[in-house]
């Protein structure tokens, strides 16, 4: 008896270290930046843009911050609307398909997202390089995560809960809105969270898109370029100038400060405004 | 005093709500749709110039643009001297993400269970927010600091050349999905009630049985479905990759130590100069990998769905 | 109250969907060569300060560069290649060269990176397909007589260029005209099939470079004139290379514009030639220029005006071609010669 709770402490052992595994390598990465972008970190860079070898991060911070609202509206439309659909509308084979898809989106290098959308949106439509065209690349990439994630929140709800509901006379729009939303909450938000991050990081798709630029975003939906900071890292960092460098590193640093306390400040507030509920 | 229905209550609402999310729903899948269309058709020149060629050939050359003349096959030219082989790429796509997903997938599944259940509720948050965090480091940030911090470290290894090779590809590439499986496991085994680990504590087994006998079981759907999305966004990835992998060309690995390529940061490095190439076979040849990365996505996808075909009924769903 | 806030929210929204005041300002897009990319935001940085135009600038790569410039995405493509044959047969664009680049051949010998190793182009070839595998190999000893005895016997590691560059194209063609072999072989691009040699590595941009050869001994890299100062202060040594006339050259001032002016009069009207392997006693061999590719055909007006106004001023001895924008990159300023040239092109943009 004694080896299995000696297993027992083993294991447990084991995944605890993983964790702090985990979160030191995140520490070290975050340092990395930290050190090399420190340097760049003065007040005005928040307010003037790149220009010369170097510059402020003003209008890449405004176009990410742009880039990712508008993208977030519209994967939290398309991607929460599907999910809601596979979980309460789709028959069967509805429900397999539409899962298979976007599966296979979530594989698609985010290179060939935006090659595809520089093809159809920025040279055929002609929308030039554009706040839309990128969004809608951000967009793209984010779906499989927010989709999978609500999918799984909702189907998560308690059946006794969800027929208890349609036993008292509930339709589906109200067990969605009322019963199953505040549920599935934490894990639709989740994968938002976990969507913004992967979208906010990425540089590819948005290079054949929003493409860059080196003024305040305007903004006018199409015919005008948009900064944003995955492009100061990724492109400033080959320049031959350590001011260029520092400035890169200073914009993944503000890249992941940003994921942080959206996430710490989503995550709060839904632990506050479950629990002000008394779902907790 | 009389209550009006909720406005959700109204049959037009509910009419409404299956419509607009059924829209949604197909574009989604229209999405996936278009896109794999469009490939097949750009690439359909490369196809049939490239033939069979394409999965057994090493070298890709993308031919000799100032020179003079074409070569032509089955109908299609292209510049003197290109032949696109993609063995090298194939072989790296699949094996630096199968390596990944084996390292990644039980390192998820600890730090899933220790922030579940070793984790003190107060601090959850926090610790939440951290491994989300390390979803949020971009792309390129992984690919820097392995570029400068991990491969010189593998470099020290005996025999390791370089240190840009497979093994750098594969590491960064584990911890790039770790954070997506994480989030998604822990999600689902706290949503999951308590009554399953309890029921097995109460047989006699210890915690950590209750965990992977008990509830982990119960909850295969949620955590094949995010290993799935793991694995996507492995082959997937071509920044962070591209930065480290030592970008072989025309050879393969002899160890993990070597320079490998993968079909997302080849079409990244290659798609520069493919559009210097008149001919534009260079061009629909990366089209038609992308489109090989489907499939192998595709393949992926099938293979884990029939392997586990009881899942999804056991979840309720 | 409910009908009056989304009265005011689609207001807001329609208010919001009409682009800022910029009317008034031309707008340019340049995209193109990493290369060339520093020296255009010191230009730009400068231009601006000045003339009311808004320019942005993006290293995408030369093929981008090319291409978005002739499918008009973009005003200006930098490329630090010509357009081939086949490419302007399909559309006409100009080559317009704007300052003149260059090349080193770096290497990371412990104890010798003081030291310039002499190297030539069949030399480098044969390391590159794999023939010449050991620092000690014979044909470079036979080169370097002066420290033969200290040449290792170490595998040579070869550092190529994984993305698409105007640093391979120049690399390749300084091995393709001075090696028939290899001519015959890889051949010369942007990208090209590298020979499968045991070790070498791929590495992504010039940074990529610097860094791959400073973590790995015994490696050898061809690096960007740009990047001189960062391959010093990583201790890289870089090569004196032969030269069509039989010296061996190291990369100064002196000797690229040597080579810059060996071939600036056989220069054509269209300005697309190779300034690679030069004739001339001190031509250093691996130089090139540094081209904006243009279409002639401009159609809106005051784009047309500003983008003529800003290419005139980069090539001109007082506007770009100064000291303090190109000293820093180390380029070099175009010879008066193709000075002209350009500006007849640029002429012609309509």
């Amino acid at each position: 008896m004694i080896w299995r709770s000696a297993f027992n402490r083993l294991w447990w052992t084991i995944s605890i270290l993983c964790l702090l595994a985990a979160i030191a390598i995140l520490f070290i990465v975050f340092a990395f930046v930290a050190i090399r972008g420190f340097p760049a970190l003065h007040p005005e860079i928040f307010y003037t843009v790149t220009s010369g070898i170097a510059g402020g991060l003003a209008n890449a911070i405004a176009g990410t911050f742009l880039l990712v609202s508008v993208g977030l509206l519209i994967v939290t439309v398309v991607g929460l609307g599907t999910a809601i659909w596979i979980v309460e509308f789709a028959p069967p084979w509805g429900k397999s398909t539409v899962r298979f898809a976007i599966d296979i989106l979530s594989g698609v290098p985010s290179i060939v997202v935006g090659y595809f959308l520089y093809v159809a949106l920025v040279e055929a439509l002609g929308w030039g390089f554009s706040l839309m065209a990128g969004a809608l690349a951000l967009a793209i990439f984010m779906l499989p995560y927010v989709v999978r994630s609500a999918d799984i929140a909702l189907s998560k709800v308690p059946p006794a809960i969800r027929e208890g509901a349609f036993a008292l006379g509930a339709r589906p729009a109200m067990v969605v809105f009322t019963i199953a939303f505040p549920w599935a909450a934490p894990g639709i938000l989740t994968g938002l969270l976990v969507a913004t991050g992967i979208g906010v990081g990425e540089t590819a798709p948005l290079i054949y898109t929003a493409g860059w630029s080196n003024y305040m975003p305007t903004l006018a939906p199409t015919h005008s370029p948009v900064g944003y900071l995955t492009y100061v890292v990724w492109t400033y960092i080959s320049q031959p100038f350590a001011k260029s460098h520092e400035l890169a590193y200073a914009a993944a640093l503000l890249l992941m400060i940003f994921i942080f306390t959206t996430n710490l400040l989503a995550r709060s507030f839904l632990e506050y405004s479950l629990s002000s509920r008394g779902r907790r | 005093m009389i209550q009006r229905p909720s406005r959700l209550q109204r049959p037009n609402a509910q009419i409404a709500l299956g419509g607009l999310t059924g829209i949604a729903a197909l574009t989604s899948v229209l999405i996936i749709v278009l896109m794999l269309v469009f490939l097949a058709i750009y690439a359909y020149p490369a196809i049939r110039f490239n033939g069979l060629g394409f999965f057994s050939g090493t070298i890709w050359n993308i031919g000799n643009q100032y020179g003079s003349g074409s070569v032509t096959r089955n109908g299609f030219s292209a510049e003197p001297g290109a032949v696109f082989g993609a063995v090298v790429f194939i072989f790296g796509s699949v094996a630096t993400s199968s390596l990944a997903m084996i390292i990644a997938v039980p390192f998820s599944i600890m730090v899933a269970m220790a922030l579940v259940y070793r984790v003190h509720p107060r601090i959850r948050p926090i610790a939440n927010a951290l491994v989300e965090l390390m979803a949020g480091v971009p792309s390129v940030v992984y690919g820097l600091w392995g570029m400068v911090v991990l491969v010189p470290l593998i470099a020290r290894l005996p025999g390791a050349g370089s240190g840009n090779g497979l093994l750098a590809a594969t590491i960064i590439l584990a911890l790039m999905v770790t954070p997506i499986m994480v989030a998604t496991i822990r999600d689902v085994v706290l949503a999951q009630s308590a009554t399953i680990f309890e029921a097995s504590m109460a047989l006699g087994g210890t915690s950590w049985q209750a965990v992977t006998r008990a509830v982990l079981p119960s909850v295969r759907g949620g955590v094949v479905a995010s290993v799935l999305l793991a694995f996507g966004r492995a082959l997937g990835e071509t920044m962070a990759v591209l930065m480290v992998c030592g970008s072989a060309i025309n050879s393969l690995p002899q160890n993990i130590y070597q320079p490998v390529n993968t079909i997302a940061a080849v079409i990244v490095s290659q798609l520069e100069s493919a559009l210097t190439d008149s001919s534009g076979m260079a061009q629909r040849s990366l089209a038609e990998l992308a489109v090989v990365l489907f499939l192998i996505t595709l393949a992926v996808n099938i293979i884990a769905r029939v392997a586990l075909h009881g899942a999804d009924r056991s979840e309720g769903q | 109250m409910r009908k009056l806030s989304i009265t005011a929210l689609a207001l807001g929204a329609a208010l919001l969907c009409t682009p800022l005041a910029q009317a008034a300002n031309a707008r340019l897009l340049e995209t193109g060569s990493s290369l060339l990319y520093p020296l255009m935001n010191l230009w730009v940085a400068d231009y601006q300060k000045g003339h009311g135009v808004q320019i942005t600038t993006q290293s995408t790569g030369s093929g981008t560069g090319i291409s978005q410039a002739i499918s008009g995405v973009a005003q200006i493509g930098a490329s630090d290649a010509y357009m081939s044959d086949g490419q302007m047969k399909g559309t006409p664009m100009l080559n317009i060269p704007l300052a003149i680049s260059a090349q080193q051949i770096n290497y990371n010998l412990p104890g010798l990176n003081n030291t310039h190793l002499h190297l030539s182009g069949p030399v480098i070839a044969g390391i590159y397909s794999g023939q010449i595998k050991f620092w000690d190999d014979a044909k470079i000893k036979a080169l370097n007589k002066n420290f033969a005895s200290k040449l290792p016997h170490h595998e040579i590691v070869a550092v190529h260029r994984s993305d698409g560059s105007g640093d391979t194209f120049i690399f390749s063609q300084y091995l393709s005209f001075s090696t028939p072999s290899w001519k015959n072989g890889p051949g010369y691009g942007t990208t090209i099939s590298w020979p499968s040699v045991s070790n070498a590595v791929g590495a992504n941009g010039n940074p990529g470079m610097v860094q791959t050869c400073q973590s790995t001994k015994y490696c050898i890299a061809y690096i960007g004139v740009s990047f001189l100062n960062e391959t010093n202060k990583a201790g890289l040594g870089y090569a004196a290379l032969l030269n069509r006339s039989g010296n061996f050259v190291l990369p100064t001032a002196a000797t690229i514009s040597a080579a810059a002016k060996a071939l600036g009069s056989k220069t054509p009207r269209d300005e697309r030639i190779s300034l690679v392997f030069a004739p001339g006693a001190q031509s250093y061999p691996i130089i090139n220029y540094e081209y904006a590719i243009v279409n002639p055909k401009q159609a809106d007006p005051s784009t047309r005006a500003a983008l003529k106004e800003f290419l005139s001023w980069t090539v001109d001895a007082k506007g770009g071609q100064q000291e303090r924008f190109l000293s820093s990159v180390h380029f070099l300023p175009l010879p008066a010669a193709i000075v002209k040239l350009s500006k007849a092109q640029i002429d012609k943009i309509e």
